[in-house]
Parts: C-alpha cells; sequence; structure tokens
C-alpha cells in the first residue's frame, strides 16, 4: 500500500505526464482487450501487453442426421466444429505472430449463429498478444505463441506458482442421443428409474470430447490441463443432438517447487 | 474533434453551471469504492456532467448511392456517411460533456458511458455520461482527460503508474454482395465448411475497427490503449436484387498513458482473498 507521501506525487506525475501529451506524435501503441486489473497483473507477472489479436471464421455448419434409436457420435459435425474453433484460433495465433509475441492470454472462444443465412455460424477467438520482459522460451514445442483461456489473475497466479501454459487444448463431440422405444417409454410411465440408453449416451459423448483434449495436451507434453471447462452447447439442433466440448490449458513447470506466498484474508464491506 | 459544436452548450446545461458555480453544491455518479478509490489517487469528484446530442441520419451512402462505380459484382460498397455521422456524434456528446467538465474546473472525467440509442426511424440519440475530477496537483493538463473506466479501475491504473488519457473509438461498416461460391457453400448440401464472403467481411470490419481504433489512440501519443467493448452486428438486405451482407463493428476504450518511469510501480498488487462466497455460477472475467 502507498504511504501518505508517496500519494501526493501521483497526481503531480499523472498530471504533468498529461500535460507533456500532443496531438501527432508518435508511439509504439499497444492495445489490451484485458481489464484493468487483469492489464496490471500480466504486467506484474513480468509481461508486457503488445496488442489485442483476433480471428476469425464464419462456417456453414449443416446437418447429418442420425438413427432414430441410436447413439452415435456425428464425426462430420464433430469434425465441423473442431475445424471452425481452428481457423479462428490459428488467425489468432497468425496476427500474435507478426506482433512477435510470446503469447496470447485471456483468450475468448465464442460462437455467434449469424443473421445471414441459416446454420452460418461465426467462430471468434479473441486475446491480448503479450511479450515476457525478460527474454526466455515461453513458445511451445510447435514453436507458435502459448496460449491460455486463463484471466489474467489465473495466469498471474499459475506464474507466481512455477507453472507456465503452453497452448489451449480443446476437443470436441457432437452426439446423437437414441430416442426411447415405444414400449419402453410406456413402460416407465409412472415410475422413477434410470433411463440406462440415456446415461450411457452422456458418459460416451463426455469421455471421447475429455479424451481428445487430453491428446491434445499429450503432444504438447504437457504436464497437466488446468481451468478445463465442459460445456454442453445445444446450438439449434434439437433436443437430441449436443455438442459436448472440453477446453482447458496445457501447462509446464518452470520450476520444480510450487510454493506460493499465503494470501491475506480480507472481510469486504460491500453488500454483493 | 468537433470545434464549434462542440464547444456549444443548450440553455439547460449553461443553466445547470451557473447553479453550480452559485452553489458549488458537489455531485457524483461514481459508487462509494469508486469515489475513495480516485480520492486515494488524489482525484476530487466535483461532478456529474453530460454531453448528448440527437442526429438524424438521413443519407447512410451504401448500396443505393452509385458512386460513380456499377453496384454489380464483387464491388465493395462504401458506407462512410454513415460511419462519418456516427464519429460525429460520439465526438460532440463527448465534446459537450468536456466542456461542462472544463466550465467546472475539472481536469477530467471519469467513469463515462457512452451510449447510442436509436430514436424513431432515422434519429439517433448519442449521450455521454460521466464523473468530472480535479487533480490535486499545481499541474493541469493541456485537454481535459476521459475515461470509460469506472473509479476503482482509475485508481489501480494511477497507483500502478499509468493515467487515462482518452477515450478512444473505432468504427467501421463494410458491405458487400453475395457471391455465387459463398452462396454454394451456404445451401443445405454443401455439408460443413467455411464460407469466404462473410468471413472476409467481418474480418474486414473488425479490421478497419481496429485499426482506427489504434490510430485515434496514437494520434495523443498515448502508451497503450485498454479496450472495454467490442461489438459487432451483421445483417442483409436486398439491394439491386441481390443480396447484400452488411457488417458493423464497434471498438470502445481508454486510451492511457505512463508516467512512471522508474523500474518498480509506485504500488504493488496485495494478494488478498475474499471471505465471502461467490455469488452465483463462478465468474470468470471481471467486466
Amino acid at each position: 500500500m502507498t504511504s501518505a507521501d508517496e500519494r501526493q506525487d501521483i497526481p503531480e506525475d499523472a498530471m504533468r505526464r498529461l500535460a507533456e501529451m500532443r496531438p501527432g506524435q508518435t508511439t509504439a501503441l499497444f492495445t489490451s482487450d484485458l481489464s484493468v486489473n487483469e492489464f496490471l497483473l500480466v504486467r506484474e507477472a513480468g509481461f508486457r501487453p503488445l496488442g489485442m489479436v483476433l480471428g476469425s471464421s464464419i462456417y456453414h455448419v449443416g446437418f447429418q442426421f442420425g438413427r432414430w434409436n441410436r447413439n452415435q457420435e456425428l464425426e462430420t459435425l464433430s469434425n465441423a466444429m473442431y475445424h471452425a474453433r481452428e481457423l479462428a484460433m490459428t488467425r489468432m495465433e497468425a496476427e500474435a505472430d507478426v506482433l512477435g509475441a510470446d503469447g496470447i492470454v485471456g483468450v475468448r472462444l465464442e460462437i455467434e449463429f449469424k443473421e445471414f443465412g441459416n446454420d452460418l455460424a461465426e467462430f471468434i477467438a479473441i486475446g491480448t498478444a503479450v511479450k515476457a520482459d525478460e527474454p526466455g522460451s515461453w513458445r511451445n514445442n510447435q514453436n507458435k505463441p502459448f496460449t491460455s483461456d486463463l484471466s489474467g489473475q489465473d495466469f498471474w497466479t499459475l506464474i507466481q506458482s512455477g507453472y507456465a501454459p503452453l497452448g489451449m487444448v480443446m476437443g470436441s463431440c457432437v452426439y446423437h442421443i437414441a430416442h426411447q422405444r415405444f414400449w419402453q417409454a410406456v413402460g416407465n410411465i409412472g415410475q422413477n428409474v434410470e433411463i440406462p440408453q440415456f446415461t450411457e449416451a452422456l458418459y460416451d459423448a463426455r469421455e471421447l470430447a475429455m479424451s481428445r483434449m487430453q491428446a491434445e495436451a499429450e503432444s504438447f507434453h504437457a504436464e497437466g490441463i488446468v481451468g478445463v471447462q465442459l460445456l454442453s452447447l445445444p446450438h439449434r439442433w434439437g433436443g437430441h443432438t449436443t455438442e459436448f466440448f472440453a477446453i482447458g490449458t496445457a501447462i509446464r513447470p518452470l520450476r520444480a517447487d510450487h510454493e506460493i506466498s499465503k494470501p491475506q484474508l480480507v472481510l469486504p464491506l460491500v453488500d454483493t | 474533434m468537433a470545434g464549434e459544436e462542440g464547444s456549444w452548450l443548450p440553455d439547460a446545461a449553461r443553466d445547470r453551471l451557473a447553479r453550480f458555480d452559485a452553489s458549488g453544491l458537489r455531485t457524483s455518479l461514481l459508487p462509494v469504492p469508486g469515489a475513495v478509490g480516485v480520492e486515494s489517487v488524489g482525484l476530487t469528484p466535483i461532478g456529474e456532467v453530460m454531453g448528448c446530442i440527437v442526429q438524424y441520419i438521413g443519407f447512410v451512402g451504401g448500396a443505393n448511392a452509385n458512386f460513380g462505380m456499377g453496384t454489380w459484382g464483387f464491388m465493395p460498397v462504401s458506407y462512410r456517411p454513415y460511419v462519418d455521422a456516427m464519429y460525429h456524434g460520439y465526438d460532440t456528446a463527448l465534446a459537450r460533456m468536456t466542456t461542462e467538465a472544463a466550465a467546472m474546473g475539472a481536469d477530467g472525467v471519469i467513469g463515462v458511458r457512452l451510449t447510442r440509442t436509436a430514436l424513431g426511424q432515422s434519429n439517433q440519440e448519442f449521450v455521454a455520461l460521466g464523473t468530472a475530477v480535479r487533480a490535486r496537483s499545481t499541474r493541469r493538463p493541456r485537454s481535459l482527460f476521459t475515461a470509460a473506466l469506472p473509479g476503482q479501475d482509475v485508481a489501480k491504473l494511477m497507483h500502478a503508474g499509468w493515467v487515462p488519457s482518452r477515450i478512444a473509438i473505432g468504427l467501421a461498416v463494410e458491405a458487400q454482395y453475395l457471391d455465387w461460391n459463398s452462396r454454394n457453400q451456404m445451401s443445405m448440401l454443401s455439408g460443413n465448411t467455411e464460407v469466404n464472403a462473410p468471413t472476409e467481411l467481418i474480418t474486414r470490419a473488425r479490421h478497419f475497427a481496429r485499426d482506427t481504433f489504434g490510430r485515434h489512440a496514437r494520434g495523443m501519443h498515448a502508451d497503450g490503449a485498454i479496450v472495454s467493448r467490442v461489438q459487432l452486428r451483421s445483417w442483409e438486405q436486398e439491394a439491386n436484387n441481390a443480396t447484400l451482407l452488411c457488417a458493423e463493428s464497434e471498438v470502445f476504450g481508454t486510451a492511457i498513458a505512463r508516467f512512471h518511469t522508474g523500474h518498480r510501480p509506485p504500488s504493488n498488487a496485495l494478494t488478498i482473498m475474499p471471505l465471502r462466497a461467490p455469488n452465483g455460477p463462478i465468474v470468470k472475467r471481471q467486466s
């Protein structure tokens, strides 16, 4: 925290800087998609933001018909969903590469269905390209800048505890869950029973998505994956076809010990 | 920036300023943590300020404006008049707000909310609303600083050696006719593929918006810019018996400048863990 004397200097120095600013002078400007908290923490972790980077792809995601009464993966759709995201990510990485970045933090990967045409979805990846103050080998084993969907707060904590992100890893599985056969549905009326075929389907689909994500992490020679989210996205395919999407950040150790200083506990005096 | 028009204030605003002069009553739109935060870096809130303009946007350019070229084909369509009108709206609202703040003797306006609302058919209202602050300093900036950031964020930035300089805006509207190749890629039978024309269109719209945003911020000799909002709106319309795809991209943020020259910032972040249960699902990103 600042003492009273230091505080005196802050407005004085800040206003002097503003007074010196003239339009038209050129500087190496960075842009950052991070919030102020994240921006300051990323700086404190020893990284400089270089610029906001993004990649996007508008993809026609058609439909693939699954057998009405069978649990099955719809491979064509799985591949499409994966490919579209990969296109967006690769384009974002290419932008970061041009800026000479070591990595991209705070990546958001979003899907938005578009007004033009049916079945058109935009896959977009937005993040902030960063460069380490001290030179080091931050790029991953594919010689690409690392990517991470962790917030600035999580990124700071990760670096503090001696880990570095390698890249975002993801797995997608679009699954068609079988409808119940007529007699089976009739037999269940008035009873509370497990529907084994639904349970199996959900297990199967999640397992596929997660194993694909893990396979990606293994190709990075990662020690582990943090911040994994396992999402079920119904998109626009009706009740029985769902995408299971697993995404996380693969990490590697920077040093042997992973101790961090114990945080202080505070009781905030706000009512939210 | 709108020079003359920005310095013009309607009667109601001038009355408000006269009342402020007479009573000396200080008002603020900042919540308590924001107000305490900016006080800690030597900024005193002195009043809420507003700038507003209602514009009639009758001519948008686009497909119906033949700029000497054939409108059929893959020719990009210009929406320059529309973009210019939007810039004029935002700039004038901001300029009127800072004029009001300057008349109160402020050094800057923080927590600025910039909104655009459609009133009726072709009228657009642009409003800039913020809190004017005065620095406890002997120096005065050449022109007022503006920040779209809340008070807490301004305080944190200044503690770390950065000062907000100006709100930067990037706008772009791009349009292009749907070509046959893309039409095929979008048909039912085509399966799952990337669709080229719309991808290029939105990439271009975002690129131009980010580019102007960067130039806007760089023009002030700032060191960086914190993006607070990236928006994209897309639609299709019929023009000259063809489908015109349109994309509008807006990027808002605050340009910041570094005043701390030493190696260590004036203050460091303290790692604390709040003793409260997270409300609802754990929020991944703050604002």
